[in-house]
């Protein structure tokens, strides 16, 4: 069926949710209350490494207002992580605290401000130890050890080679050797994370602000050696995750262990400095990046030599390891790839998967490469791209399977829409224009732990009176709109009106299994599984029908509410009719499905990171002006170009491109976490932690190819992350073409602009005056 | 002394500040309003909020410069509270308002327990956070005196377009016939302990009729008499860079050559 | 304002008069009770939301006498006497407010935390200036800070809605 032809997907249908957020009805994990609530906090470290010599906590409990406070010695010992390859944390130190920020002890008490009061009463004393705050200096013989597991500071070390990337080099034309530095970023949600532990006997709820149900329960459950039918988790609305949601937090042990000592319900939350320590952010990379081109600008080889800084904890951060250099051979078409990797423990708050999941800073340093190479033999940016864009039905070097790819078309759609050629090398002195280009997974082929289980189930109840259906789905709404898209999907399956679906989504109590919302898996896979749902019930409507209308199933089809033949549409009946039909004849009318991808990926160790069952495509052009006296920059315009396959719904897709754009732009120019020589965050609040305002950004433009992916219902891909993937080489290309500078590292602060410019000034004039 | 809070408040809750006690003083009818009284000049109550400075009629006709200083700072929320006195007794070196008021000779009247005192607003700031009001005093007005100014302007220079504080911040009050410039005040914010007047940078103005190398050499002085210090948002190279490039654009604005938004007018 | 007999920890509480959403309310707080508390734990109005509570993102918006604030950096104590618009009352008897109406038309919520105190910058914008210009709008949701949009789809929301309410009065 032509996309032209479907009933429900295709259009820019309003948000299922969008009246009750501009009301302010809905409900986020801290607008929720119970009778009898406590509010709970966690003590943190002020030291990046000590050791915990003791911990009074007495005038804390005495404090009136103070119901329970506890340490490690409350809790279960176990370490817990994301990854089971790296279960690298306490929910409370025991022995030593590895950051500033690192979890020490909880409380419980009647309102925030006992809260407060009563963290500064635990007494904890420490022996100072010395920290190391660089990756660089952590892997030198010596330096502190960050954890006792992990000699040398090494979390993860990866060394892949695929081809033969010394001989690719040898034999090139043209070889760069740059080495970038990609920075520390943090997602910067507006939510700050809350949790609300209760307990009903042996049976443990949270409602948390998570990415994850799923996973919270399996973390949860293990921790406590608990079923996991004894542990629900509810996720409510959530005010933006990015990747810094995804994870058991010691907010939920804590409050776990607090409610079922109080007896009560008990909330527990950060503030916005302690978003800042928990982070679990975007790791800092230090990227050397050799590429060999042939002749014709076409690539032979890749070796991608890179160092990550972890911080104290691995989080996602050995997925993150992985992403970082299996992603860099899907957008250009090339066989000799060699990727070195260490990530690296040092004693700053952990890192792990933010959006684009380790490949932005990868794709930084790859696109302004590439800007580098067409620049030193006078090739158009735009064209080089082109010669080496990866083309459909494809297998990257490291076993990806690349099925559909309209890579081309972005590239050249971008080149139009943005007046590529008219603008490069014409535009105004300190005006530039960059292009760059990436791919994205479609969810990842594998989840985080060693399980079976399929990815996504889903469940549809059509009402009694078949008036109207509900979609059950434990796909997590984050704010990109899966609620909504998926219910589009229900709809279309059934033949039935968005109009008239409801959603329950993201309970691992109400809703049927779903692994949720990480890399940018949902639209394909929970949208697999919500479409068979969907042609279930579809499957019993026309049986049905059939039946009412003494005609053969094969003969009717049904859309937008209304069964008919397929000979004569004016014949037919309402889907209603029939449903309710179909509950007085032969009982309930509901649908199932669950999806599971194939098996993917080759046979080399991690060679499941990367795998997806489809691959976005997108190039980004950006259009900026440079002060040249300041260094300041001022954006113009933006544009993103996607291969998403078939959108479900195109405002919303476009709502992502927007985000995604904003948050490269964002990290290109101003966001940095930066620290004192004490492991202190220098700037934990939203002030300088530099957010762009309205006045900061331009309108962006998305524009979706054609395109359709077999292994997507009707053909999806994702575009969630792909979109914020090129930026930061994009704009990095943008300033290379507006001032001729090459700048190494992010962020483009004004200043450090200014620097280059100033370096290209005085080289300048020196070289007039020998003139 | 509570006015608006927005510097307050933050201050408080990030353990800056732990008063035991606020005294608030919204109730003062007198500290509120903006008048011109003959003699004394534009009359601004403390508690006149930024925005109240944004909207005034009579500051956009005599003194458009504070009025667009007031609009360059944090954002509309923020300056529906924070006011006037309290953005001066705060003494932040990167406060906007103080350099515009310098440069057009503002001073500020002292009431407490002992008699109420005027004192030019050039010497109230004796360091960051620091000022010469009493424990027992109360900013209650600012008076921009009449002058003979013929042009004024304020430019911020701040890491993003809104919610930013100065890195940079000159302000520059001229009298001039065209190009020609009698008298100059030229303050620097942010880039010392205090807004400081760059003197040697006035001195090569005055009298002289204005060329670009002319501005260049003033603004190079101006850059050699501040004192920045390196922090998080930017270094102390970077600063008095900026001092030398703003004092010129600030120049050119006060001296009509520019558009509201610092571009060069054409011809 | 008036004080309220001393408790035995000796800390002053004061019972203030607030008029939210058109209804009168009278609250016990302390000196230090802040505004935002107030709406969210003392009267249940939870739509206004804590981000960051120093007055760096605007999520805690609400309209004091029509005007934005932050309502993290205003203490209750201020707020005596005076109105308040929180998000939850823009819409009038389940008939939303033409921004709230334009947020919807033109997607531009998608985590939807910021969009209470965009809503309400936004209106008090359109009462101020019918006839925002794209810099306009802009510079008045300055102090709104999102993660999700790039603003670009509140932008055109708020212009939307400027539009429409301009044609409604047969401008």
């Amino acid at each position: 069926m032509k996309q032209e032809e479907h009933a429900v997907i295709g259009r820019s249908v309003p948000k299922i949710d969008g009246r009750v957020k501009v009301t302010g009805e809905a409900l986020y994990a801290g607008d929720l209350r119970f009778p009898n609530m406590l509010f709970g906090k966690i003590l943190t470290s002020p030291y990046a490494h000590a050791r915990i010599l003791s911990i009074d906590t007495s005038e804390a409990k005495k404090l009136p207002g103070v119901k329970a406070v506890i340490t490690h010695k409350n809790v279960p010992r176990k370490k817990y992580g994301i990854s089971p390859a790296r279960y690298d944390e306490n929910i409370f130190c025991i022995d030593k605290v590895r950051f500033v920020g690192d979890e020490v002890a909880a409380v419980a008490a009647i309102d925030e401000e006992t809260v407060y009061k009563a963290l500064e009463l635990i007494k904890v004393e420490y022996e100072v130890l010395p920290a190391v705050f660089d990756p660089v200096e952590a892997l030198v013989p010596g330096a502190p050890l960050v954890q006792e597991e992990y000699p040398g500071n090494i979390n993860t070390e990866i060394h892949h080679s695929f081809g033969n990337v010394e001989k690719a080099l040898s034999r090139a034309f043209h070889v760069r050797k740059d080495t970038f530095i990609g920075h520390r970023t943090t997602h910067a949600m507006l939510e700050p994370h809350v949790s609300i532990a209760l307990w009903a006997g042996d049976r443990l709820t949270l409602h948390t602000s998570t990415q994850k149900p799923h996973y919270i329960q399996y973390y949860v459950a293990r921790m406590f050696d608990m079923p996991m039918g004894n542990v629900r988790v509810v996720k409510p609305f959530l005010g933006g995750g990015f990747g810094g949601k995804e994870a058991a937090m010691g907010l939920d042990f804590a409050g776990a262990v607090l409610a079922r000592m109080t007896g009560r319900p008990v909330k527990m939350f950060y503030d916005r400095q302690e978003m800042f320590l928990y982070n679990r952010g975007r790791h800092r990379q230090i990227m050397e990046l050799t590429t060999g081109v042939d002749r014709d600008g076409k690539i032979l080889g890749v070796h991608a030599n890179f160092i990550m800084d972890g911080g104290a904890y691995t989080a996602n951060g050995i997925a993150t390891a992985y992403y970082s250099g299996a992603l860099l051979t899907l957008a250009y078409d090339f066989r000799n790839y060699k990727f070195d990797m260490i990530r690296v423990y040092t004693n700053l708050p952990a890192c792990g998967a933010q959006r684009g999941h380790g490949t932005p800073h990868p794709r930084y340093a790859l696109e302004s490469q590439l800007d580098r190479i067409a620049r030193d033999m006078n090739i158009d940016p735009a064209e080089l791209r082109l010669r080496n864009a990866r083309k459909p039905n494809a297998m990257t070097p490291n076993d990806l399977q690349v099925n559909s790819c309209e890579l081309k078309a972005c590239i050249e759609t971008a080149q139009k829409a943005s007046g590529w050629k008219e603008k490069k090398g014409r535009l105004p002195r300190g005006r530039g224009i960059g292009m760059a280009a990436s791919g994205y997974i479609s969810g990842a082929g594998y989840p985080i732990y060693r399980t079976n289980l399929p990815h996504s189930s889903a469940l549809i109840k059509v009402n009694d009176d078949g008036s109207a259906a509900t979609l059950y789905t434990g796909a997590a709404d984050i704010g990109q709109g899966s609620d909504t898209v998926l219910c589009q999907m229900a709809a279309e399956a059934m033949g039935f009106r968005y109009e008239n679906m409801s959603v329950v989504s993201a309970d691992t109590e109400r809703t049927p299994h779903d692994f949720g919302a990480y890399s940018s898996r949902q639209t394909l896979m929970s949208g697999t599984a919500v479409k068979r749902a969907g042609e279930m019930i579809k499957k019993q409507i026309l049986e049905t029908a059939g039946q009412m209308m003494e005609v053969d199933p094969a003969e009717l089809e049904c859309r937008d509410a209304m069964v008919f033949l397929k000979r004569d549409p004016t014949v037919g009946q309402p889907f209603a009719k029939v449903a309710r039909e179909h509950f007085v004849r032969k009982g309930l009318l509901v649908g199932h499905g669950s999806y599971s991808p194939p098996k993917l990926g080759g046979r080399f160790k991690g060679a499941a990171v990367g795998t997806s069952p489809a691959y976005s495509f997108a190039t980004q052009v950006i259009e900026l002006e440079v002060d040249e006296e300041t260094g300041e920059i001022t954006l113009k315009r933006a544009w993103d170009v996607h291969d998403s396959g078939t959108v479900i719904n195109p405002a919303l897709a476009e709502g992502q491109v927007h985000g995604g754009l904003y948050m490269g732009i964002g990290e290109a120019i101003w966001e940095e976490v930066r620290f004192d020589e004490k492991g202190r965050i220098l700037n934990p609040n939203l002030a300088e932690y530099r957010l762009p305002t309205t006045l900061d950004v331009p309108m962006f433009d998305s524009l979706i190819v054609k395109s359709s992916d077999p292994a997507g219902p009707w053909g999806v891909k994702e575009i969630g992350e792909g979109s914020s993937v090129p930026t930061e080489g994009c704009v990095s290309n943008a300033i290379l073409d507006a001032t001729g500078v090459l700048i190494d590292s992010l962020p483009f602060t004004y200043e450090k602009v200014w620097r280059a410019l100033e370096k290209k000034r005085i080289v300048e004039s020196s070289m007039k005056s020998c003139e | 002394m509570l006015a608006g809070g927005t510097d307050l408040l933050p201050n408080m809750k990030n353990d800056l500040t732990a008063p035991t006690a606020l005294v608030s003083l919204k109730k003062i009818q007198t500290l509120q309003g903006m008048t011109y009284v003959p003699g004394k000049g534009v009359v601004i109550g403390a508690r006149v909020t930024q925005n109240g400075l944004v909207r005034s009629s009579l500051l956009n006709q005599k003194y458009l410069s504070v009025s667009e200083t007031a609009h360059a700072m944090a954002n509309y929320q923020i300056r529906n509270r924070g006011t006037i006195g309290g953005n001066l007794v705060s003494a932040i070196p990167s406060a906007d308002l103080p350099p515009i008021l310098i440069a057009l000779r503002a001073s500020v009247t002292l009431e407490g327990s002992h008699q109420a005192r005027t004192v030019p607003l050039e010497k109230f700031f004796t360091g960051p956070r620091c000022s010469v009001i009493a424990r027992d005093e109360i900013l209650t007005e600012i008076a921009i005196p009449d002058q003979a100014t013929t042009g004024s302007a304020y430019i911020k220079f701040g890491l993003r377009r809104s919610g930013a504080l100065a890195v940079v911040g000159v302000a520059v009050s001229l009298i001039a016939e065209g190009m020609h410039v009698e008298e100059a005040r030229i303050v620097l914010g942010a880039v010392a302990p205090t807004p400081i007047r760059a003197r040697e940078a006035e001195r090569l103005l005055t009298g002289k009729t204005v060329t670009e190398a002319i501005l260049e050499e003033v603004g190079r002085a101006a850059a050699s008499e501040c004192k920045p210090i390196s922090d998080i948002r930017g270094s102390e190279e970077y600063r008095r860079e900026m001092v030398g490039v703003f004092t010129k654009r600030a120049l050119r604005k006060a001296l009509n050559l520019t558009t509201s938004d610092g571009s060069r007018k054409t011809g | 304002m008036e004080q309220v007999r001393d408790n035995k920890e000796s800390v002053k509480r004061y019972a203030i008069e607030l008029t939210v959403n058109g209804d009168a309310h009278t609250v016990v707080v302390k000196a230090n009770t802040l505004l935002v508390n107030v709406l969210r734990d003392g009267l249940g109005l939870t739509g206004t939301k804590k981000a960051c509570e120093v007055g760096d993102c605007g999520s805690c918006t609400v309209l004091l006498d029509g005007e934005p604030v932050d309502s993290c950096l205003v203490l209750a104590v201020e707020a005596d006497g005076h109105e308040i618009l929180t998000v939850e009352g823009v819409a009038q008897n389940s008939q939303l407010d033409a921004v709230q109406q334009a947020f919807i038309d033109k997607a531009a919520t998608q985590c939807g935390f910021c969009t209470p105190g965009m809503v309400l910058s936004a209106k008090a914008l359109l009462s101020r200036n019918p006839q925002p210009t794209e810099q306009d709008v802009r510079e008045a949701l300055a102090g709104n800070l999102c993660r999700c949009t790039g603003y670009v789809n509140i932008v055109r929301a708020v212009l939307a809605a400027a539009t429409k309410q301009a044609s409604e009065k047969g401008v």
